[in-house]
């Protein structure tokens, strides 16, 4: 190993080491995990309710001698119900991220440790990308569990099975998910080593995530018109999607100021991406995976660029001497 | 020797809201939660009237190929249900504002290392607990009043506002179930700051909470995922009819507050929808009060169980 390479290397495996011993960062992961489970499973449940009733409708047609086919068979694609995961990621995940941005700064003030390490023949940069990479290291282990027994519990409870193409799409959305935790990862990490007081530095990344995570998307989807009605405005009026679609445009100002409010949110460039690989989104579900990507590229590009932003802020500041300690 | 004074209670409350007007996370928030309150009528004005724009559109449609017009689902819609984004705010910002509120009322003391001192003085634990909590109750009552009086003028120069002395009763109780609803989250909070060695963990114990019962414990009892929490109307849909969300409802529903809060919003906001019935096995209102219960019995109880000898947190 490079001499450059061994700090960045022992920093990052003393993070990784201090995080398993703290029971609090495993404990939120074991929460994300319950939480995505949890919506999974509920998912699940209400899918077979439908395809009960889809059976149900179906006997009784036949039963009464009457051709079954009238009425179309659903089809029921089984990562739609990652829609749950998805969302719990893009709530918990990012106070996960946050939390562990958090602790890599905090514990070092807290304990004193973040001037003697200064002391040593460590480059700050080599400090700062050690905790990154354990950062990040730690996020997409935590994901990629929360995606591993999301697949498992898939295939166990569709019945359907998940192919290679299912489980390929899977992994670009752990690699997203894990962009998207590690920029929350960034937020925190970079308030809390540069503000004076680690816990304001908490709170600020909480409010932060608060307004990009819960009050941009809410502003947005509350000005949805069919999210309205109950079931939405256009299913209980009955009108047909390419009419919908000619309604809309008249109200083209109104959508783009409800779009720029959406777009302005990670979370929401998080989830249009994954929706649209996933299929969860009407409009992608069984379409092939390569045009999505096309599609859907300025959304993951979205991401991957926020991470690279905070990441060259993170290394622009030099340490102050007065921030290496608890208060 | 001089005695304490009796109203110690008072000076601890007294002293403590000066020290949280100065905390500007505090401010932050609070700031955060009346700007939205600002823009929630708005917000419900706007969409609504497009969804009336929508429907103009579509019946001419619907006229145009000869079928039947549905009605209006936004009909003869209660002034009050505009104000409907008020119950997502309260539940997300204002909880939390809350929570924020009553951890700093607790570690401001524990950090600055007066609680050893505090100790030294011919003052109760209780008297500590009754002046934190008394504290609490004047800041987020403080908050709210805001928020009241903000809502209420924003929605008095929004077009065709009228209101009858009913709804005004019910928009008021509604400010008054916010406010015991976040209070709620306060309280715990303090119970969390007082008892915690970790300061970090202080915080995060009722954020996880307000995080259980907002986004988790719905999709338990009725499937709604966690971006339709966020939304008042979505976050009414009807559970599934299956025997696992029939129990799950029934069982787990009485420790889902954040549903019970959005039902009895609805209520009186007028924007429940019709046939909405609540599952759990306590009816919303009752759940609320035995949750605000337990809640100050707790915050009284970790107060009261404070260690007066221990100042700062751990790491």
């Amino acid at each position: 190993m490079s001499d450059h390479k061994a700090p960045i290397s022992a920093i990052a495996r003393k993070d990784i080491s201090d995080a398993k011993r703290d029971r609090f960062i495993l404990t939120i992961t074991i929460f994300l995990v319950l939480a995505a489970l949890a919506s999974l499973l509920t998912g699940a449940i209400a899918m077979a309710t439908d395809v009960a009733t889809y059976n149900d409708a179906k006997a009784t047609l036949l039963a009464l001698g009457k051709n079954a086919d009238t009425f179309a068979k659903p089809e029921f694609y089984p990562l739609r119900l990652l829609r749950g995961a998805i969302e719990q990621i893009e709530i918990i995940g990012a106070v996960l991220g946050i939390l562990t941005g958090f602790r890599a700064a905090a514990s070092e003030r807290g304990r004193q440790t973040l001037a003697l390490i200064m002391t040593r023949p460590v480059k700050q940069w080599q400090f700062l990308a050690g905790k990154l990479g354990a950062g990040a290291a730690l996020l997409s282990a935590g994901l990629g569990v929360v995606f591993l027994l999301a697949a498992l519990l898939l295939a166990a409870t569709s019945g359907i099975g998940l192919s290679g193409n299912d489980l390929l799409r899977i992994l670009i959305v752990w690699i997203t998910s894990s962009f998207y935790a590690t920029s929350f990862f960034l937020l925190a990490f970079i308030s809390t080593l540069w503000m004076k007081r680690p816990a304001n530095a908490l709170l600020f990344s909480f409010i932060v995530w608060l307004l990009l995570v819960l009050v941009a998307p809410q502003i947005g989807d509350t000005l949805d018109p069919d999210n309205q009605v109950a079931g939405g405005v256009f299913k209980q009026l009955q009108v047909p999607k390419a009419e919908q679609n000619k309604i809309k445009a008249s109200y083209a100002t109104f959508e783009t100021v409800r779009n720029d409010i959406e777009v302005s949110s990670i979370t929401k460039h998080y989830e249009r991406f994954t929706f649209a690989v996933l299929g969860i989104k009407d409009t992608y579900t069984g379409q092939p995976l390569g045009p999505i990507l096309i599609e859907k590229s300025g959304d993951f590009f979205w991401i991957i660029f926020a991470t690279i932003g905070l990441t060259g802020l993170m290394f622009s500041r030099r340490l102050k001497s007065n921030r290496l300690t608890k208060e | 020797m001089h005695s304490f004074p009796r109203s110690a209670p008072l000076i601890i409350a007294g002293q403590s809201v000066l020290y949280i007007f100065r905390e500007r996370t505090v401010a932050m928030l609070s700031a955060l939660f009346v700007v939205l309150v600002l823009i929630s009528a708005y917000l419900g004005w706007s969409a609504t009237s497009t969804v009336n724009a929508i429907y103009a559109d579509a019946a001419v449609y619907l006229k145009g190929i000869g079928q039947t017009v549905p009605a209006n689902p936004v009909l003869d819609i209660s002034p009050l249900s505009l104000l409907r984004n008020m119950s997502i705010y309260v539940s997300l910002i204002g909880a939390l504002a809350a929570i924020v509120i009553g951890y700093q009322l607790i570690a401001s003391d524990r950090k600055s290392g007066v609680v050893p001192i505090l100790g030294t003085r011919p003052m109760t634990k209780l008297a500590y607990a009754r002046g934190k909590i008394a504290a609490l109750a004047t800041l987020l009552a403080a908050l709210m009043a805001v928020a009241a009086v903000i809502s209420v003028s924003t929605f008095l120069l929004l077009p065709q506002f009228t209101l009858s002395a009913h709804g005004w009763l019910k928009l008021f109780g509604f400010f008054g179930l916010s406010y015991a609803y976040m209070a709620m989250f306060g309280l715990v909070a303090l119970a969390t700051a007082a008892q915690s060695r970790s300061e970090s963990v202080g915080l995060l114990l009722p954020v996880t909470l307000w995080l259980t019962v907002t986004f988790i414990l719905p999709s338990l009892t009725s499937n709604i995922h966690p971006t339709a929490a966020i939304n008042p109307i979505s976050a009414l849909a009807p559970a599934p009819d299956t025997p696992f969300f029939h129990w799950t409802g029934y069982l787990v529903g009485p420790f889902s507050i954040a549903e019970s809060f959005k039902y009895l919003s609805a209520g009186l906001l007028d924007f429940l929808p019709p046939g909405a019935v609540a599952r759990s096995a306590i009816s919303p209102l009752a759940d609320l009060a035995i949750a605000f219960a337990a809640a100050a019995g707790l915050a009284t109880l970790a107060l009261c169980r404070m260690d007066m000898t221990r100042g700062d947190y751990n790491v």
